[in-house]
């Protein structure tokens, strides 16, 4: 062959042919691959962890009942706080002394430690004590 | 173009998209796959090429900005992904993308979807002597049959410089013929 003109020559094909009813297949293995992307699959391993979350959850909200259910902190309240709601109230004599045990008189004897003569005027100037003295 | 743009809009709509995707498989399969086949030649790979297309244009819809048209995005895809398939092959083998193809144009006599006639092999031979972008403009210009302003959207190259390409792969391949 001396001469070869490519467009002066009949059509050469590429010779490539396809398997029978590739293309009738095709289609649907391609909506298969995208549909799959479209839809992402929750792994087994992803099911259970998101089980292990909620349990986790629920065992930290357990363990913080008691924390959350703590009483008001009615320990904090400060001695004048008392004496002004005392005094204010419409609580007797009587039964403030009714209240108090033998420890809370011991403390207030050793709180007050009245000497001799600090009690003799007291008695002096009050004269109902002897009603006291007689109950 | 009025319909292009309604029919990308169906196919970013997700009521509409499934259906719209498989028209758009319908339209392009066979065109596809010819011009994948053409770089990758053998049945197999084009089949794993052409889906990996389709899954990209799927994925990539929501990217498209209408610059070019649907066809040469898609053609731009596919041609990527051909090259890249047979680049990363060349690699894992061990070759240059040279010797690669040849091995391949020797493997074509013996694959069933290769009808095997003695010009068709001898033309397969001579392209593959070509620079990558002279077979590219080739096979797509003879092959396919692609007028140069669609080969210059799809690949991006002036039509002056694919006219050129295409002269020099052809009076290449006319040379090896005669020699051969």
């Amino acid at each position: 062959m001396n001469s070869f003109n490519l467009e002066n020559h009949p059509k050469i094909n590429s010779g490539f042919k396809t398997p029978e009813h590739y293309f009738e297949n095709f289609s649907e293995s391609v909506l298969a691959k995208v549909s799959l992307e479209e839809k992402p699959v929750v792994s087994l391993f992803q099911r259970r962890k998101n089980w292990f979350l909620a349990a986790a959850a629920v065992l930290v909200l357990g363990i913080m009942i008691p924390f959350l259910n703590k009483p008001s902190d009615s320990q904090n309240i400060d001695d004048a706080t008392i004496e002004t709601y005392l005094a204010q109230s419409n609580i007797s004599q009587y039964e403030l002394v009714n209240m108090l045990d033998n420890e809370d008189i011991d403390a207030l004897e050793r709180d007050l430690a009245m000497d001799e003569s600090t009690l003799n005027s007291a008695m002096e100037y009050n004269g109902n004590l002897e009603n006291y003295l007689i109950e | 173009m009025q319909d292009e743009s309604a029919f990308i809009k169906e196919l970013l709509d997700a009521k509409t998209q499934n259906k719209a995707f498989e028209a758009l498989l319908a339209t392009y399969q066979k065109s596809l796959y010819n011009h994948i086949r053409n770089i990758v030649l053998n049945h197999d790979d084009a089949d794993d090429v052409l889906q990996n297309t389709f899954v990209k244009v799927f994925r990539s819809l929501k990217d498209f900005k209408g610059e070019s048209k649907l066809f040469s995005w898609i053609y731009r895809i596919a041609t990527n992904e051909a090259i890249t398939f047979l680049n990363a092959k060349a690699k894992r083998n061990g070759m240059t993308n040279a010797d690669f193809q040849e091995k391949k144009i020797e493997n074509l006599q013996a694959d069933s979807y290769f009808e095997g006639d003695e010009i068709q092999l001898k033309l397969q031979k001579a392209i593959a002597l070509l620079p990558e972008k002279q077979q590219l403009v080739f096979k797509m210009r003879y092959f396919e049959e692609l007028k140069y302003e669609e080969l210059s959207d799809i690949l991006g190259t002036s039509v002056g410089a694919l006219k050129a390409s295409y002269h020099h792969a052809v009076k290449k391949i006319e040379e090896y013929m005669i020699k051969n």
